[in-house]
């Protein structure tokens, strides 16, 4: 095992590589940008070397710079994270040319799957279902409308260094496919530096399932199994969970025989993800390859056992994997849901502020993997997800009562939040029957946001809004609410009882 | 003290009197506790025995809250029988207003701005797209209008608060 390792990134993901290192006695070394010099993932390292001004582009991303910091502290591997470097490919390349580890899959395989058209080549070649879709990327709008006649409407158009939503754009006519192509190339220039766009045929009402794979250095690849992950807004995954209510025994081996496949034949090692859409016929097709630990790992290892993290720690230092494919069955039932600094109230407009208090949800198999703390001040130069809250029951069903007992507790002030929103999710009938694909979040979202509190709880708000008023009647302007019990100085309470004589 | 009290746009009237509450015949005891002081926006609702979470934040003005309770977020209110009073007075000799100004509702960048100078639009058409991380928005108008003035250009770097289009 290593007995330092960098990782370059922040926010909660950073926190959750530093603990891994801490429970294997390897000594973690942060990087932080002026915005996070007093960030939780810097204090809870043991050595952090500061790497530039707050934008990412010039310390997040600062992947020379990072190697060199990695190299001066004496440090053998580099754990990306995920965003930031992490699918790299000239990266993970420098890295292991500073003599270094990188602790993810060898350079060539985010090569191999880095580019979209690139891993359905890979994936076509490797006998991997995929969508009907264009290999190589749009030359220009005549190329574009040439190709979604052939497929037939609707299309999707697709960033080719894209993830994560940014730079795609679903074409339902011929008529928006040029202002779609026009935004969705922006996107992607804004968000990758690479306007390369390409084509795919929109399957209508699929889910997004993914199988988690983990290899060795041996020549073991392992399916951790599925997790679901069709409750997107704008393809950005809110909610996951494994395992799938849509996934049989028979068809979970299937997929997880088609990821070892894919992932094999790009000559993978450590912790990836492929993507399939799932339709409602049980047919499935390969999205893409996820080259990294993704977001949404905590749900996996709830259920598998398994500490991800620490077998990516492993695995890069050589070591082989113990287990066999038919060891790993899902017990039991997890759920994330991501807390963004999103108003849900209000479009989910990014929310900026200071976290004025935070009080964090516990209990049974209650889990937060959060990169905020009281007093964090929430920025526009990063990512809006906050933390991560995760549950663990024998059920679903079990989960999503969890899961929102545990939202109840959550309190975060200071940032809006989406926590509301995942409540109304909780609560919602389709959502509790697995009934989900991934555009039910679109369909639904709206009714989901306007629920109106019960009439009940309604009258208990107005009587909450007349005590307060009560209370700061006579208070001077300002302070906000005095405890009633509070001795107030003989000379204020004369002035108050004058004030309120004025009134009478 | 009887007050007025708007919650969600939905109005109750509620008295208040030491720690009895009256809503039309219905009394109780209720009272609302600061936890951790009144600095921080915990609280506890208790009417009679029961128990409910309350997360408090001022609003704009006195009497303004948002208040979160049980999960569920609400815009409140409340205004003492005086205050209305006035409030109603001074509300019948104000000038009226036009439609609300369209304001970047964060920090960002203009991308793209979809309606000019005079153009009359409808509600929930969309009128400015904003850039903020990493993804675009689209500004849509609140009520329908005529765009009087347009403010900003593709590539302005705004404020939160900052005036993008005024509209009548």
């Amino acid at each position: 095992m290593f007995s330092k390792v960098l990782i370059a990134n922040r926010g909660e993901i950073a926190l959750r590589v530093i603990r891994a290192c801490h429970e294997l006695g390897v000594r973690a070394v942060a990087v932080y940008s002026d915005a996070d010099e007093r960030a939780p993932h810097v204090r809870a390292a043991d050595e952090a070397v500061h790497i530039g001004p707050a934008p990412s582009a010039e310390s997040y991303l600062k992947g020379d710079r990072i190697v060199e910091a990695a190299v001066r502290v004496g440090a053998e591997a580099i754990h990306p994270g995920y965003g930031f470097l992490s699918e790299r490919e000239w990266f993970a390349r420098a890295v292991r040319e500073a003599g270094l580890v990188f602790i993810g899959p060898p350079a060539e395989a985010i090569a191999a799957m880095g580019s979209k058209t690139a891993a359905r080549q890979l994936a076509i070649a490797a006998g991997v279902p995929v969508v009907p879709g264009t290999t190589e990327a749009l030359r220009d709008e005549a190329d574009a409308r040439a190709v979604a006649e052939r497929f037939g409407y609707p299309v999707l158009l697709k960033a080719a260094a894209g993830g994560g939503g940014k730079g795609m754009r679903v074409v339902r006519d011929a008529a928006s496919l040029g202002p779609s192509l026009e935004t969705a190339r922006r996107e992607a220039k804004a968000a990758f530096g690479d306007d390369a766009v390409y084509v795919e045929k929109y399957i209508v009402g699929p889910r997004h399932v993914e199988i988690q794979v983990l290899g060795d250095t041996h020549g073991t690849m392992l399916s951790l199994n599925e997790r679901e992950c069709s409750v997107q807004r704008r393809h950005q995954k809110m909610i996951e969970e494994a395992p799938s209510v849509a996934v049989t025994r028979e068809l979970r081996r299937r997929m997880g025989e088609t990821a070892v496949r894919a992932a094999s034949a790009a000559g993978y090692v450590n912790a990836g993800t492929c993507e399939f859409l799932l339709d409602a016929n049980g047919e499935f097709y390969f999205l893409e390859m996820n080259t990294r630990l993704q977001v949404e790992h905590p749900v996996t290892e709830l259920v598998t056992g398994l500490d991800l993290v620490q077998w990516q720690l492993r695995v890069a230092a050589g070591e082989r994997l113990p287990f066999k494919q038919e060891e790993i069955v899902p017990r039991g039932w997890a759920m994330e849901c991501r807390i963004t600094s999103e108003d849900p109230a209000n479009g989910f407009l990014p929310s900026t502020g200071r976290v004025r208090y935070l009080h964090l949800p516990s209990g049974p198999c209650v889990r937060w993997d959060g990169g905020i703390e009281s007093g964090s001040e929430v920025t526009l130069y990063y990512d809006p997800m906050l933390a991560k809250l995760i549950v663990w029951a024998p059920s679903r069903e079990l989960a999503i009562a969890r899961m929102h007992r545990a939202l109840s507790e959550l309190v975060i002030a200071g940032v809006e939040t989406s926590r509301d929103f995942h409540l109304r999710v909780m609560e919602d009938d389709e959502f509790r029957r697995g009934a989900i694909e991934i555009q039910w979040l679109e369909r639904r979202l709206s009714s989901l946001l306007e629920a109106k509190a019960p009439e009940a709880l309604r009258q208990i708000a107005a009587i909450a809004g007349a005590l307060i008023a009560d209370r700061e009647r006579g208070a001077p302007r300002g302070s906000i609410t005095a405890a009633p019990s509070a001795p107030a100085p003989a000379a204020a309470a004369w002035k108050r009882a004058a004030r309120l004589e004025g009134l009478r | 003290m009887k007050y007025s009290v708007s919650v969600n746009g939905e109005s109750y009237e509620i008295e208040v009197d030491a720690d009895t509450v009256r809503v039309g015949d219905i009394a109780s005891r209720a009272r609302i506790l600061d936890l951790d002081g009144p600095s921080t926006p915990l609280r506890m609702l208790t009417i009679g025995e029961e128990i409910h979470r309350v997360q408090m934040r001022p609003g704009e003005s006195r009497g303004r809250y948002t208040l979160w309770i049980d999960g569920f977020r609400f815009e409140v209110e409340a205004l003492d029988e005086r205050t209305r009073a006035i409030r109603e007075l001074s509300a019948a000799t104000a000038k009226p207003t036009g439609p609300a100004p369209l304001v970047a509702p964060m920090p960002g960048m203009i991308v793209r701005v979809s309606v000019g100078e005079g153009d009359a639009v409808q509600a929930g058409e969309g009128l400015v797209v904003m850039e903020a991380m990493k993804m675009e928005n689209e500004l849509r108008a609140a009520a329908a209008g005529t765009v009087k003035r347009v403010h900003v250009a593709p590539g302005t770097a705004v404020e939160k608060g900052a005036l993008l289009l005024e509209m009548e």
